[in-house]
């Protein structure tokens, strides 16, 4: 009798760890999932910002910019919990540089185009939509 | 926002669209590259464009129809190739993101479909410009 309650008590601890363990999970995701929408939309503030065609380009505010999102990808990576999205949020974070890297270079000779700040943020778009399993 | 879907309903399985017949204005463009040393690699990329455009599969398709699209702009000069070669290395890191998030076994020929299909275009936008 005592053994059947005993086996019974530890049938719930394991069903209420799981469950609280699942409940966490979603947590964990569903956090990391703000943290890459709000990546996205500095991403593409930043190319709004800079893929201007005819605009003259900042140097200063350019490299301000550059590292504001650096730290804000390297505290996202440093931060994520739900260790299976760190490589995603390091391929996003070389989407990042690499566009910061092209834009640095065609914003610099006046060479943006419409076409151009119009491609890169379907792209960014794209990513971010894959990192967030759509 | 993108609101398009990333699954792949044949679960790796692919079926072939019928190819259009009716001529894009990428092929147009192709058909008009004089360089005879290059007529190859066209024909290649012709033939594995028309695939994967017809594949079933979204992603594939997506990424057959944004490599098109962006060998047009190309050919019209609203974009360099600069930007070409920028844009065909986010369209491989786009496809890792993807394929991180999926089993391995059903994205292996999405994968390595692509990636052909991007890796001729840059010998192809050469040829255009």
């Amino acid at each position: 009798m005592n053994s059947t309650l005993v086996s019974r008590n530890v049938f719930l601890y394991a069903a209420a760890i799981f469950i609280a363990s699942c409940g966490t999970a979603t947590f964990t995701k569903t956090g990391s999932d703000v943290t890459i929408e709000s990546l996205r939309s500095f991403h593409l503030a930043f190319i709004d910002e800079f893929a201007v065609p005819g605009k003259k380009f900042n140097a200063t505010a350019f490299n301000a910019k550059v590292n504001e999102g650096n730290a804000k990808f390297q505290q996202a990576i440093a931060d994520e919990k739900f260790t299976a999205r760190r490589p995603v949020l390091v391929d996003l974070k070389a989407q990042f540089d690499a566009d910061a890297a092209h834009l640095k270079s065609k914003a610099s000779r006046g060479k943006i185009t419409p076409a151009l700040a119009s491609e890169m943020k379907k792209d960014v778009n794209k990513i971010y939509d894959h990192a967030l399993g759509r | 926002m993108s609101t398009k879907s990333t699954t792949m309903p044949s679960g790796g399985k692919k079926k072939r669209k019928k190819p259009s017949h009716k001529k894009s204005e990428l092929d147009s463009a192709l058909d008009q590259v004089g360089d005879e040393s290059a007529a190859a690699a066209m024909k290649e990329f012709q033939d594995l464009l028309g695939e994967a455009k017809g594949d079933t599969r979204e992603l594939v398709r997506q990424n057959a129809e944004e490599l098109e699209r962006r060998l047009v702009l190309l050919k019209k000069r609203q974009i360099d190739k600069e930007d070409f070669d920028h844009f065909v290395e986010n369209q491989k890191r786009i496809l890792r993101v993807f394929v991180d998030g999926q089993p391995a076994q059903a994205q292996e020929r999405a994968e390595k479909l692509t990636l052909r299909v991007l890796e001729i275009a840059a010998r192809v936008a050469i040829a255009l410009i």
